[in-house]
């Protein structure tokens, strides 16, 4: 099918990403409902799943040559610091090390957006880059960078964001500690302060999150090989193309001379969106001493330099009418970007999710002296909906109308910001259904169980993009046996990308999925798709592969039509044949005609088609939590969590739940148990491990129940899918806050809810 | 990792030389292995003590029961005998760590090991590793010790000490100058005695079994660890029961807390009082006031008084 270039716009945030993309130039014919159809929709085991189950997938961690040589790197002990000498000699005397960089003997390579380089003599965090070491092995190098001496001049640090958006603090960079590039942010429609004057309740409270790190399982590695002038990079990411990009423009070399790969990963959860030090370093230093260089980062490494979710500072005002009208919302949020810019802000759901005409936030993303934060699954929406669905649950209360009502009323049917419908909004539904699973109606007065354990029931819900967008493609070629490959520029973070992508070409071309082979996660075998980002993954690539594969299918019936000498009109496609619809015997394999029509390869490039224009494309969603709360301990139990969401098509039940168990486990500990400690008096990371960072364990995980409400949503693309790796987490931390709240009767406004707090609160009230 | 040198003794008697200079033991080796990450381990030897027979059986004797050192923790916590007779041994073995762990760690490791302090585990350097200064006094203190604290707030972190000393158990400890037994309640060294140890194993000393007196079937005994996540944590606060019932009454009781002070600790004055106390839900609250009353928490840690005095109710009501 033909194709144009069109400007594709796409709405994150406050940013309009707008990009050039090709897209199919007629309108796709949107797939049918998937009751009607055979693969999509299915609980389909993962086609990688054997591989990965008996070892044989081999992960960037995994990769290895003969030669290879081993990375560590020597990071800064301190949280704010000048480098004033660098002494390897007994390091370099070490047997077994073959190269040291660092700032005194490496050429500059900007960072971070210029406010840093590749090696910096201000180090602005305890775990920054100093030096790098290449050894024989892993032990040899790690041995060698502690035989490093670095004198360092140790300056006045900020942990805090409140207290480094103070005058008199530190100052991290020169332009102080909020930068003037999106480091103070305010948003306002209507008149805040007359809707507050209007209404009949008033509620103010503050609420505190803490620094969450992704922690995924697989670490940050990298492999990086020359061959020649050719670089390929073996790396955990969750950007192929981005990687490329940012390492061909740090290494001043063409992005056609960087070939990244990644084949199987362990997770990234928006911390491997960018390239790291890690693998410019390793690319330095193998270049030089001409032996591939593997990196691998250890579990402290990856808690203190390599991102984690900021904390908020929150202090939200809500007003209502006393038939439960919103009639004002405002906040004022500082968050912690750690040492180098990144978003901290968290106001969008207080934007967002409910239906207020007068709404004015004010944030301030600062630097302080730890590691920077990095996009988290979902940035700044799971904090900033925990204190959001906090506050209105005290707002119900005063009210005296039950939570779930006070939401129903306050029921966005458009987007506030554009007065612009939504493709598709069916939160109502996920109510009413998600209501019914957790047996809303069992639900009591806050904190009126009598005895040690007392029930709880909460909810919060969801609103986060998720829609996809061009561009983003994916090449099917179909051999003379009648097989299918799908080569796509997009990574499987472990969420099923290669499952997906399969079903949509075998529904397509109706052939079993054992035929189709994919591949994915190799800039310079693949055509370009995006980074898997903001939930966008499977909306963006699988619009491709289907049309790609319909593409295909368009080839085969007009080469039916030319070898039958049918009209193609007269030709029907069934399960990779195609036969003369009055004379089903005049037929021909899709095997057949590719070998009859002289092709070793049909081979058609798909694209993403565009949004239908003039909606705002955003998932919704809902959680319900159960849980009980030990009084005499301060254990929390949660029973049960309904998630019930509205997120387009199912591409496949068994991963989507997969998904959805993994976000609302990561919402779960996030709510509960995680929290980076930070010892105020030395800088320093006291937890920077897998012990003391507490992520909750198979034992913590309650049972959870998915609720699909919606079906494909047409007006998003001819699949109609959405993401859900970001929806599913979202509400999770504000739904468990409210069944706290609901079971013993004081409010924890801060996260982690730990017994400590549980026990202080409760002692409090006495 | 440093380096070191690994000796192999065959028998106790090398073992005994062996450690007599700049060495440590391994057992189970999951305490061992990660001071060794962390760079915390700096004797020049790592004498493994696996070799040496008859260290890990559980023996039935006429005074009670002899259980070797070397005895894994998940032996430990599926041994019948010990689940019929000692529970809250078994018990205590069992909510150690988590399975691989209780596969390969040792019961002699499990009181031996080092404690969790971050500060101590990290790198600040503190007063237990020769600095000048406990971090924890003023900084980050939410895992710290209430009682028993000054100079050093680390909290003891074995699970089955805990157990041990309601038990009553003794330690018999081997030398080159023979064998002898001391109790568990004086094993166990306070900061303000010597910050740098936890016990008082000197080096060339090796803990070889535990003895634990038999208990007759007027006693009961139960033990509860609280962990802030289902599984593979330290305790926050861990309580150990004994108890001797006359009727409806407590004639006789033992309580031991873990997780509270650098020592796995016993209140005395407190376990006085659980004489005649009857066991039903008032008085056992009434009761529960008197735990930790000599605490000083520290910032972050008061929190550790109501969970301990909160475990002492739900652990005597069982006895209900």
């Amino acid at each position: 099918m033909a194709q144009k270039i069109i400007r594709s716009q796409y709405h994150l945030y406050d940013e309009k990403i707008d990009t050039m993309a090709e897209v199919p130039d007629s309108e796709l014919k949107p797939l049918p409902k998937n009751k009607d159809l055979k693969v999509i929709g299915k609980s389909i085991p993962r086609i990688d799943g054997n591989e990965k189950v008996t070892g044989a997938a081999i992960y960037t961690f995994d990769k290895t040559f003969v030669n290879i040589a081993h990375g560590r790197t020597l990071r800064s002990p301190y949280p704010f610091a000048t480098i004033t000498k660098i002494d390897t000699s007994k390091a370099e005397k070490l047997k077994g090390v073959i190269k040291i960089i660092h700032t005194y003997n490496t050429n500059e390579i900007s960072w971070y957006w210029g406010n840093s380089k590749l090696f910096d003599k201000t180090t602005r965090y305890e775990g920054e880059e100093v030096a790098f070491v290449v050894a024989e092995t892993e032990a040899i190098a790690e041995k060698a960078v502690r035989l490093i001496k670095v004198e360092y001049k140790e300056l006045d640090f900020v942990i805090n964001p409140v207290d480094a958006a103070k005058e008199d603090a530190p100052k991290i960079h020169e332009g102080g500690n909020i930068p003037k590039r999106r480091g103070h942010s305010t948003y306002s429609r209507g008149d805040f302060e007359e809707g507050i004057k209007n209404a009949d309740v008033v509620v103010e409270e503050k609420y505190i999150t803490e620094v969450a790190v992704h922690n995924p399982t697989e670490p940050f590695c990298s492999v990086v090989k020359w061959d020649d002038e050719q670089l390929t990079i073996w790396d955990s990411t969750q950007g192929i193309f981005s990687v490329r990009d940012s390492i061909a423009s740090s290494l001043k070399i063409p992005q056609s001379k960087v070939r990244v790969i990644t084949e199987y990963m362990g997770g990234g959860f928006g911390a491997k969106l960018e390239a790291g030090k890690y693998s410019v370093m390793a690319a330095l230093v193998s270049k030089e001493i001409k032996r591939p260089v593997k990196v691998v980062l250890d579990r402290r490494e990856m808690n203190l330099a390599v991102g984690n979710r900021p904390n908020s500072y929150q202090t939200i005002k809500v007003g209502a009418k006393r038939d439960g009208t919103l009639m004002a919302l405002g906040l004022t949020n500082y968050g912690s970007m750690g040492a180098y810019p990144a978003g901290a802000g968290a106001h969008w759901p207080l934007r967002s999710l409910y239906k207020c005409e007068n709404v004015t936030t004010s944030e301030y993303s600062v630097f302080t002296n730890t590691g920077r934060a990095r996009a988290f699954r979902a940035p700044g929406h799971v904090q900033g909906t925990f204190a959001l669905e906090s506050i209105l649950d005290d707002v119900a209360e005063k009210l005296k109308i039950n939570p779930l009502d006070f939401r129903i009323k306050n029921f966005a049917p458009i987007d506030q910001d554009s007065e612009r419908p939504y493709t598709s909004k069916k939160l109502l539904e996920a109510y009413e259904v998600g209501a019914k699973a957790i047996g809303w109606e069992n639900r009591k007065t806050s904190g009126s169980d009598k005895g040690f354990i007392k029930r709880g029931f909460g909810l919060a819900s969801q609103i986060w993009w998720g829609g996809g967008y061009p561009p983003a493609y994916a090449t099917v070629k179909m051999n003379r046996d009648g097989s299918v490959q799908v080569l796509c520029g997009t990574q499987d973070l472990g969420t099923g990308t290669y499952t997906i992508i399969a079903q949509v070409a075998a529904e397509v071309l109706e052939i079993p999925i054992e035929k189709i082979d994919v591949l994915i996660g190799d800039t310079q075998a693949t055509p370009y798709a995006p980074s898997s980002g903001g939930s966008n993954t499977a909306p963006s690539i699988t619009p491709a592969v289907y049309d790609g594969a319909l593409q295909i299918k368009e080839k085969l019936m007009s080469g039916a039509s030319a070898l039958l000498e049918v009209s193609q009109e007269k030709l029907v496609y069934s399960k990779g044949e195609i036969f003369e619809s009055d004379n089903k015997s005049n037929s021909l394999k899709a095997s057949e005609i590719v070998r009859k029509m002289r092709e070793r390869v049909l081979v058609a490039t798909g694209s993403r088609n565009e949004s239908t224009s003039g909606y705002r494309v955003n998932t919704f969603g809902v959680q319900f939590a159960d849980v009980e709360v030990n009084t005499l301990t301060g254990k929390i139990k949660v029973n049960k969590i309904v998630a019930a969401h509205d997120i387009g098509r199912t591409l496949n039940r068994q991963t989507l739940e997969n998904q959805f168990h993994g976000g609302v486990i990561m919402g779960l500990s996030y709510a509960l148990h995680e929290e980076r400690v930070v010892d105020e008096f030395t800088g320093k990371v006291v937890n920077a491990n897998l012990l003391d960072y507490k992520i909750a364990t198979m034992l913590d995980t309650p049972e959870i129940d998915v609720i699909i409400v919606s079906e494909a949503d047409e007006l998003v693309s001819a699949v109609g899918a959405k993401g859900i790796g970001e929806p599913a987490i979202i509400p999770t931390p504000g739904a468990i806050a409210n069944a706290v709240y609901n079971a013993i009767g004081v409010r924890i406004n801060s996260l982690p809810i730990t017994p400590d707090k549980v026990l202080m609160a409760l002692n409090k009230e006495v | 990792m440093n380096d070191f040198k690994y000796i192999q003794p065959e028998n106790l008697n090398d073992a005994i030389s062996a450690l007599s200079k700049d060495s440590i033991p391994l057992a189970g080796g999951t305490d061992i292995l990660s001071l060794a990450k962390e760079n915390l381990l700096d004797s020049a030897n790592v004498v493994n003590l696996k070799n040496i027979d008859g260290l890990d059986k559980i023996e039935k004797t006429n005074a009670g029961v002899r259980i070797g050192a070397l005895t894994r923790l998940a032996a430990i916590a599926s041994d019948v005998f010990l689940i019929k007779d000692f529970t809250i041994l078994s018990e205590a073995a069992s909510c150690v760590a988590s399975t691989q762990i209780r596969n390969v760690g040792t019961i002699g490791g499990n009181i031996a090991q080092r404690p969790r302090c971050w500060y101590f585990r990290g790198d600040f350097d503190c007063l237990k590793k020769g600095g000048d200064f406990c971090y924890a006094e003023v900084g980050k203190n939410k895992y710290h010790a209430i009682i028993g604290g000054s100079p050093c707030y680390i909290v003891h972190p074995s699970d089955t000490a805990v157990a041990l000393l309601t038990l009553d158990a003794s330690l018999t400890i081997a030398s080159k100058d023979g064998s002898r037994d001391i109790k568990i309640s004086s094993f166990f060294v306070r900061p303000d005695v010597d910050v740098t140890v936890e016990n008082l194993l000197k080096p060339g000393e090796i803990l070889t079994h535990i003895n634990i007196p038999k208990l007759s079937n007027k006693f009961q005994s139960a033990f509860t660890k609280f962990t802030e996540r289902g599984v593979w944590d330290f305790a926050l606060v861990s309580v150990g029961a004994v108890i001797e019932r006359d009727a409806g009454n407590i004639k006789k009781g033992s309580l031991a807390f873990g997780g509270v002070a650098p020592i796995p600790w016993v209140d005395k004055e407190l376990n006085k009082k659980l004489t005649g106390l009857s066991l039903n839900e008032d008085s056992i609250l009434k009761f529960s006031n008197e735990v930790m009353k000599g605490a000083e928490p520290l910032e972050h840690n008061e929190y550790k008084v109501k969970l301990s005095q909160g475990l002492v109710v739900e652990l005597l009501s069982k006895f209900i």
